[in-house]
């Protein structure tokens, strides 16, 4: 399975965010989306979530490199885990979980409720209080919870370790680890070392354009310099 | 030290006026239509900024002046008439004119300040350039308070002096013109001086520097109270001898000099916590959109769902379990009101009859009307013929052929719009983020059975109303054709439906909230104000309430799928987050 993206443009007014967006992500493996704050990362996700429209340009999924059937990207196929957490204030976690195994028919549960708190680490006093009262990071994982059970083709996460504690920070790339294989994973990150540390192939979101760079070469110091350097001439987003 | 005071007071001034002019910019361009004509480049606009600067600088002049002069403006004159009045009536004998006026300008004068002081006190208000200047450039606290406080005084001295014309025109003592401004001055000094000796035996106590709720009650309270003694006071044809007004004032100076001392010890750290207690949410107000999401976060994890609710059927159940005070208070309210109003005419109506003609005749006359109503019946009411008043008359006129004005007092106790910000606040603004959430089935879904759950609720006020207009028709005479009461409920009822179909299809449609519960979409707005305009038309429109109830239950069916059929085609693409 890919994920193509063919000249995907996206401009607010006169101002040109993603200008040229062209490229193919592979399953299987975690892409880290590196790019300055402002350079349109989060712009990127929201454009294939659907989110908000894009100006031109598509995106689609096909079987291999080979095939020439475009299977269109659904709903259903996206899976977005936002920076910012989001979760329905007025429901306590079990119950949250609850209602979301039942609306996704189509996926069997392989875990008890409880069975799925102790996966992601979320302490027991937390699972039957409201989710407005959550921690950030537990928030997060709530999140990242979600995502699991419904088993997306294609994972979205927008800096999802920005502001997390070191210990539920390093929970979170062990449970992103665990989870890439039989899906495609865009980690976006304006965090080199964080990239460099979880993703498999790490991909610059550059004046609203990705480029490839080899990860093995990141451990070259000079090339980390002149990552930097090349990142400093962006028109910020 | 002048040099400063000048240096600190063009800063503060400076950056008032900026704050201004980025206010007016940010709220232009948050205005509909003219908003989007705005560019960013406005922010930056010296030529603009220029003109803002000379408008800010004349507001402030007339701020200064206009306050004044109608204040102090008022007091000569009054005293001016009361002189004059006291005069000719000969109520003041033995006292000469001047010292008329002087007493009752500087007795009035000092009433006149003392509520000024009790009501705003604004030095240790921090303004947002105070903001700015204390917590982000850390200038001293104490020299920006004094500063500033030192350029009110200058505004007062030269406010009053100015107002001092309509004394010199109506004949006041030279020395009360050039006093009254200088009492101003210790008066301020006694109120400021009060205020920082609170604050400091608060800070003491570790409590907030800043007024308390009970204590700003207790002022407003002295103020009512004692406004209509004075008045009273000066009616009944009292006055203050002059030399008690002198003494008053001299008592009012001392005051002064003791607060001017209880300052000058006020601390920087004192003044700092001062600022930071009595910080005015002003960015909030102009600069960013209003965060009214408050009043959607009082909940509390209580009750579950009984029954077997699975899904969506689910999620509502909780949703409204949660939401109860916030969705059912409104609409259960009003019907209570509406029952409990129709609960004392009746039972007023009943007891007229029963003091008139014995319990008998009215427990008869009762069940025969109860009677008539469940058969659709007229009004039979065989001891007492009706007589028929104009106001009777014309409320029975507005049941018989414009039912459809219901839909006025339906959309004031409607409370879809409140329910659909719940919604998106508290639980689709999260849910929207997850990929199950936009896709066509489940969004119709989880519309049906919400549009069902504010149907259920919006629906109880709506027949209390109904319920309200056939006594109308009942005790004006009863019913013109059988089954006129049922068409009552009928109309009632399909209206209630198509204004709850309405609000949550044009959310679904339009989906115009942001995540602080702002309204964004332009559209929404524009279909909002032509459903305003076009219910306000129905109220106009004369019909029969049967064949009114004949097309409009035929037309509720017609518009709810019609709706229906939107939502589930467009909502997929419209029902999302506004990024």
């Amino acid at each position: 399975m890919e994920f193509v993206i063919n000249h995907l443009v996206k401009n607010y007014g006169s101002k040109k965010v993603l200008k040229d967006v062209d490229f193919v992500f592979g399953e299987g493996k975690i892409y880290g989306l590196l790019g300055r704050n402002g350079s349109g990362k989060t712009t990127f996700f929201n454009c294939i979530n659907g989110d908000i429209d894009t100006t031109s340009g598509s995106f689609y999924l096909r079987e291999n490199s080979d095939s020439k059937e475009i299977i269109p990207l659904l709903p259903e196929d996206i899976g977005y885990l936002v920076s910012t957490p989001t979760v329905p204030e007025f429901m306590t976690g079990r119950e949250f979980l609850k209602f979301f195994i039942e609306v996704h028919e189509e996926v069997t549960p392989d875990r008890t409720i409880d069975e799925y708190f102790d996966y992601m680490m979320i302490p027991e006093d937390d699972r039957d209080r409201l989710l407005k009262d959550y921690s950030h990071g537990t928030k997060n994982k709530m999140q990242m919870l979600l995502n699991i059970i419904a088993s997306p083709r294609l994972v979205l996460l927008d800096e999802p370790l920005t502001s997390l504690d070191v210990v539920i920070a390093e929970e979170m790339k062990k449970v992103i680890r665990s989870q890439k294989q039989g899906r495609i994973t865009i980690f976006s990150t304006h965090l080199l070392d964080v990239a460099v540390d979880l993703c498999d192939e790490i991909v610059l979101l550059h004046n609203g354009r990705l480029e490839p760079i080899d990860k093995n070469e990141l451990n070259d110091n000079d090339f980390k310099i002149k990552i930097i350097e090349a990142l400093k001439d962006q028109d910020d987003a | 030290m002048l040099k400063d005071f000048f240096n600190t007071l063009v800063k503060v001034i400076h950056l008032r006026s900026i704050i201004g002019y980025n206010g007016l910019v940010f709220a232009l361009r948050k205005t509909p239509v003219i908003g989007k004509l705005i560019p960013d480049r406005l922010y930056s606009t010296a030529f603009l900024k220029i003109i803002y600067w000379v408008i800010h600088v004349v507001a402030e002049v007339c701020k200064l002046f206009a306050g004044k002069i109608f204040g102090l403006g008022m007091i000569y004159l009054i005293s001016f008439f009361l002189k004059t009045e006291y005069l000719e009536y000969n109520m003041a004998s033995g006292v000469s004119g001047s010292a008329l006026y002087a007493g009752f300008a500087l007795s009035l004068f000092v009433v006149y300040a003392l509520y000024g002081i009790l009501l705003n006190i604004p030095v240790f208000r921090c303004t947002p350039e105070k903001e700015y200047l204390v917590f982000m450039i850390r200038m001293n606290p104490r020299k920006l308070n004094n500063t500033l406080f030192i350029y009110d005084l200058a505004k007062l001295v030269i406010g009053y002096q100015i107002a001092g014309i309509v004394a010199v025109v109506t004949g006041c003592p030279f020395w009360v013109w050039l006093g009254i401004p200088v009492l101003a001055v210790f008066i301020k000094l006694f109120g400021t001086g009060v205020l920082a000796f609170s604050y400091r035996i608060k800070n003491d106590h570790h409590k907030p520097l800043k007024s308390s709720a009970l204590g700003m009650v207790f002022k407003i309270v002295t103020v009512i109270l004692s406004a209509p003694v004075v008045l009273m006071f000066i009616a009944n044809g009292h006055y203050v001898p002059l030399h008690i007004a002198l003494i008053v004032c001299a008592v009012h100076i001392l005051l002064g000099i003791r607060g001017l001392s209880v300052l000058m010890k006020f601390d920087a750290g004192l003044h700092r916590r001062a600022l930071r207690d009595n910080i005015v949410k002003y960015e909030e107000l102009i600069h960013k959109e209003p965060d009214k999401t408050k009043s959607f976060k009082r909940l509390k994890a209580k009750g579950s769902v009984k029954g077997n609710k699975k899904g969506f059927e689910y999620l509502n159940a909780l949703f409204v379990k949660r939401h109860s005070g916030m969705l059912m208070v409104k609409p259960i309210a009003f019907a209570v009101f509406v029952l409990v109003l129709l609960g004392l005419l009746i039972a007023e109506f009943i007891y007229g009859y029963y003091h008139q003609f014995g319990g008998d005749n009215c427990i008869r006359m009762v069940m025969n009307n109860l009677l008539n109503i469940i058969l659709f019946k007229c009004y039979d009411d065989p001891l007492l013929p009706f007589e028929m008043t104009s106001v009777a008359s014309f409320f029975r006129w507005l049941v018989q052929y414009h039912l459809l004005g219901l839909v006025v007092l339906i959309s004031g106790t409607d409370n879809s719009g409140k329910s659909t910000q719940a919604m998106y606040i508290n639980c689709d603004n999260s849910l929207m983020t997850f990929s199950f959430f936009k896709q066509r089935d489940k969004i119709i879904k989880l519309f049906d059975i919400r549009l069902k759950q504010l149907i259920k609720i919006n629906i109880i006020p709506a027949l209390a109303f109904a319920l309200a207009a056939n006594l109308i028709l009942f005790y004006t005479g009863g019913q013109d054709y059988p089954f006129q009461y049922l068409a009552t409920f009928v109309v009632a009822s399909s209206l209630s439906i198509i204004y709850s179909t309405i609000w949550l299809s044009l959310y679904y449609l339009f989906q115009p909230y942001t995540t602080s519960v702002n309204v964004k979409g332009g559209m929404y707005k524009v279909v909002s104000v032509i459903t305003a305009i076009v219910f306000m038309i129905l109220f106009f429109i004369p019909c029969n309430s049967l064949i009114l109830a004949g097309i409009l239950a035929v037309f509720t069916v017609f518009f709810v799928l019609l709706m229906r059929k939107a939502v589930y085609k467009h909502a997929p693409e419209t029902w999302k987050l506004k990024v």
